[in-house]
């Protein structure tokens, strides 16, 4: 074999040619062009002239037009003049929005003055309503003047016309009876006065961007579907599967060339959507109905974009999960219908009445980021919640991906032996050194909304003692980040020293792990102090309310149990599942650099999730300390000497908690918005430097620190 | 050099689709691996090239073994399907240079190696022209390109003159024998058996996964008794009839 045949291309080229051909594929298929270009431009403005006729109705109804009918041009000018009069002793209403729009009025006679045209009329349609006039005898016992008041049974506006009518002859009664009160020196006083005050329901002004949600969602799905279908089935059915397959590169790194540039025309086609809806709406002058009164703004742009981006990434990579298994165009749209109406679902529910985002939505996939998308028009969404949803979105597109990966490309799906989805679940025949990439990538999607949910049940429980909670949060933990990954591991028959990353190191790396364990913590407390005074805190009153009742209750109970539960275990769980298994099932795909990246983001994005609750502010500083934790698992080879620096670092931390009052004489404040002395911070610095040396010498005196470059299987 | 030791493949309980297949090709031999359909040749291939996971057994190329190297076994071996079909909005030189990509290659080196194998192949005029519009004698040539591209080692071909006229043919027949020049190992699977004998140095008859009789053709009309590729599988066919008791 000649060189050429040899990896020399590095691997983000490599990636972004891949990308390209995609792109290049896929953009020149005129079949896409269609859906990006066409399908908008001939859309909308269809759509918007359906719209137009809906509003000029909506307007029609905001100003109705009565035909009243009567029999003789005489009762005519009688209704005439006391709908007039009626009109203007009507109560004045508070304000003139309150008053109800005053109908057009067309008054008409019948050349057959009966009472069985007049019916006729009515029952025809001809006339809204019907009015029978019958003057009677003054001097007579009974009404003066008999009004009847004939509408279709079924008919809206007779009603409506009825009403207007019987209401004006009301208050003209009433203002004829008062009339001749006063002129017999008497006063009329009525028991009730009544008054109409209309009052707007929240949704009234945006009900229609209440269906925008729904709209980039459907906008969102059709760009990415025949991209999605081409790049995968596309690639089965027109045989060139096989020399993709054949090729010496990772699946996952294909498949990211294809989720790419599935993301890329999903984003082209919602990005002409929006384009042809403004431009039409423009044209058609809908701005205020569609996009409220300020019209469609920069800020709102940039907040349908994100929507839009969110939608892109979360929907590609399950319309690749799903198309991934097709082996045929056919197939591929078979397994498609059924998602677009499971999509239509959440789309309606969030139209109902009493669904907000909150923690609980947040996990919901899809109907997470509709409710987001609706908070960010309405302009009432809480960041906690939208972080919720965001990051719990990315871990289902996660997840997705991690299916995509495992189905795309093989050939055995036919016949169930391999590849399937449920090889995820399935127990593989012979055991592995290491977790899968899929299998620690499902079982992190897993953990997130367990952990999200144990969490927060957890907090509801502060009438429960701290001793009991204390040992709950242990017991959840084990459960979380030990017994499930284990459980994972034996069931895909991992070996627990290679698949949880424990072995030995290298002498020098203990004390180095002490000293970054016990030095690193003012660096992280400084960083949350910085975040919080650059506005970065989430912190409310009645959550720093619960940390410092927290803090109090822990005085209670033994400092040794805090540290166990607080620091021990946390420290000894969240290093075995972050730094050992995720981090082996990263390093069969990943150099070690990027397994130590991607731990560490999924880290902090775990920390941002506190009891009941979210903490923004904690990414940073956690993701940080996460990239510390793998960099020190990395070099050393074992999860061991991150386990150290895990529970000395927490351990710190929760004593000095547990005993701020005493150590304030030091220098420390008792908030977390005081900094710390430039000499606590000038140690930790040094401290940290001191940690990262010693770990580099024990590199270079024992080779067999690092790790041997993974498999690219 | 590559060599399969007890390659087996079975999908379910009931189904093997290979059965404890032990080969070795050399160097600049074109080994046929005969058989009708169903008889596990592409299945065979498919475990070499490590899009399917072996039952037991292994395979390797050059000393890289299949479960332990499957990366360096697929930048080894350059594949020739029937069944292969082409990017049709992409042209052959873009076809190239994704490939090309795809085994690491470098630009330069990309460059390079189009401008050999478009003179060798014959593929110069219709270089930049989409795969869409070429004719189904142009596209087998752009596929023996494309496998040919890293300038592997080993090359497998998968029914290489399936739907292809006489004069098709004939470029595959020369082909190969271009590879065994170069000393490139062949594996050539196919049900022709006339064109095997023209083509192969020695070969395999597979029959239900299971290797029957292997040598070149003398040493099979030895151990067979008869004289043609045709015969011999007829031969095959006739004795399993036999054994499974029908008339």
């Amino acid at each position: 074999m000649n060189d050429v045949g040899r990896a020399s291309l590095p691997t983000w080229r490599q990636q972004a040619r891949f990308t390209r051909k995609e792109l290049r594929e896929t953009l020149r298929d005129r079949r896409t062009i269609v859906t990006l270009v066409l399908m908008p431009v001939l859309l909308y403005p269809l759509l918007g002239l359906g719209f137009r006729f809906v509003a000029i109705q909506q307007i029609a109804a905001e100003e109705p037009e009565y035909r009243l009918v009567t029999r003789t041009e005489q009762e005519g000018l009688w209704l005439q003049q006391a709908l007039n009069a009626g009109d203007r002793l009507l109560p004045a209403s508070a304000s003139p929005d309150d008053r109800p729009p005053t109908p057009r009025l067309q008054l008409f006679t019948l050349e057959e003055p009966t009472r069985l045209a007049l019916e006729q009329v009515v029952a025809s349609g001809e006339a809204t309503l019907g009015v029978d006039v019958v003057f009677a005898d003054p001097v007579g016992d009974g009404p003066e003047v008999q009004v009847d008041l004939l509408r279709g049974r079924e008919s809206v506006a007779g009603r409506d016309a009825a009403d207007y009518v019987a209401e004006r002859l009301r208050a003209y009664n009433l203002a004829e009876v008062d009339r001749r009160v006063r002129l017999q020196g008497g006063e009329l006083r009525l028991p009730v006065v009544e008054r109409l005050l209309l009052v707007d329901s929240p949704e009234s002004p945006s009900a229609i961007l209440g269906l925008l949600p729904l709209v980039l969602l459907l906008m969102t799905v059709t760009g990415g579907v025949y991209p999605a279908i081409d790049l995968t089935a596309g690639e089965r059915e027109r045989g060139t599967l096989e020399s993709l397959m054949a090729l010496p590169v990772p699946r996952f790194q294909l498949l990211a060339a294809k989720f790419v540039a599935v993301v890329a025309v999903t984003m082209l086609t919602g990005m002409m959507n929006l384009l042809a809806m403004s431009v039409t709406v423009h044209v058609l002058q809908l701005e205020a109905l569609v996009f409220g009164e300020a019209g469609l703004t920069w800020g709102l742009g940039v907040k349908l974009m994100t929507v839009l981006t969110t939608f892109a990434v979360f929907y590609s990579a399950v319309l690749l999960a799903i198309t991934g298994s097709a082996r045929s165009f056919k197939e591929a749209q078979a397994y498609l219908i059924p998602l677009l109406l499971l999509s239509l679902a959440p789309g309606m529910v969030i139209l109902l009445p009493g669904w907000t985002l909150n923690y609980g939505t947040a996990v919901v996939p899809l109907v997470n980021m509709l409710l987001l998308a609706r908070s960010l028009f309405e302009g009432d969404a809480s960041l906690g919640a939208g972080l919720a949803a965001t990051v719990s979105t990315l871990f289902y597109t996660l997840v997705a991906l991690s299916l995509a990966a495992r189905v795309f490309g093989n050939d055995a799906v036919a016949s169930g032996s391999s590849g399937s989805w449920g090889e995820l679940v399935r127990r593989p025949p012979h055991g592995s050194a290491a977790p899968s990439v899929n299998v620690v990538l499902l079982t992190l999607a897993m953990l997130f909304p367990a952990y999200f949910t144990a969490s927060g049940l957890l907090a509801r429980g502060t009438e429960s003692p701290i001793g009991q909670r204390l040992v709950l949060s242990s017991v959840l933990t084990v459960t979380l980040f030990a017994l499930l990954p284990g459980l994972l591991a034996w069931w895909h028959r991992v070996r627990f020293d290679s698949g949880f990353r424990v072995r030995g190191a290298h002498w020098l790396v203990w004390p180095a792990a002490v000293v970054l364990g016990l030095t690193a913590w003012p660096l992280v407390f400084q960083l949350v102090v910085w975040l919080k005074a650059l506005g970065w805190g989430s912190f409310d009153a009645e959550t720093a309310k619960r940390v410092e009742e927290l803090l109090v209750a822990w005085k209670s109970v033994s400092p040794l149990v805090v540290v166990v539960a607080m620091g021990i275990v946390p420290g000894v769980c969240e290093e075995l599942f972050f730094r050992g298994f995720l981090f082996a099932g990263l390093r069969t795909q990943l150099g070690g650099w990027n397994s130590v990246y991607v731990s560490a983001v999924a880290f902090g994005l775990f920390h941002v999730v506190l009891a009941g609750g979210a903490a923004p502010e904690r990414f940073v500083p956690s993701l940080l300390m996460g990239f510390l934790l793998g960099w020190v698992a990395w070099r050393s080879g074992s999860v061991l000497p991150s386990i150290l620096v895990h529970v000395t670092h927490n351990s710190l931390l929760v004593t000095v908690a547990t005993y701020r009052d005493q150590l304030a004489g030091w220098g420390l404040g008792g908030e977390e918005t005081e900094s710390l002395p430039p000499t606590w911070l000038a140690a930790s610095v040094a401290g940290l430097l001191v940690g990262v040396l010693l770990l580099s010498l024990s590199n270079r005196m024992h080779d067999s620190g690092t790790e041997a470059p993974p498999s690219t299987s | 050099m590559i060599v399969l030791e007890e390659l087996t493949k079975q999908f379910g309980e009931d189904v093997t689709a290979v059965d404890r297949l032990s080969l070795s090709v050399s160097p600049g031999e074109v080994y046929g691996l005969l058989g009708p359909n169903g008889a596990g040749k592409t299945t065979t291939l498919r475990m070499v090239l490590g899009l399917l996971e072996p039952t037991s057994g292994e395979a390797s190329i050059h000393g890289f073994r299949s479960s332990e190297d499957p990366t360096e076994i697929k930048r080894r071996i350059g594949l020739v399907s029937a069944s292969a079909g082409h990017y049709q909005w992409l042209t052959p030189r873009e076809t190239f240079e994704y490939f090309g990509c795809g085994y690491g290659m470098t630009d330069d080196a990309v460059r390079s190696r189009i401008d050999d194998l478009a003179e060798t192949m014959a593929i110069v005029d219709f270089l930049d022209r989409r795969c869409a519009h070429l004719s189904t004698g142009q596209q087998q040539r752009v596929t023996l390109a494309r496998a040919l591209f890293h300038d592997p080692p080993v090359v497998l071909l998968d029914e290489p003159t399936r739907g292809l006229d006489v004069v098709g043919a004939q470029v595959v027949f020369d082909y190969v024998g271009r590879l065994r020049d170069e000393g490139k190992a062949v594996v050539v699977c196919t049900h022709q058996l006339e064109e095997a004998e023209r083509l192969c140095d020695r070969f395999g008859l597979l029959h239900r996964g299971r290797l029957r009789h292997e040598g070149d053709l003398e040493e099979l009309r030895t151990s067979t008794g008869r004289r043609t590729l045709v015969e011999m599988f007829l031969a095959l066919l006739e004795a399993d009839r036999s054994v499974d008791g029908e008339p």
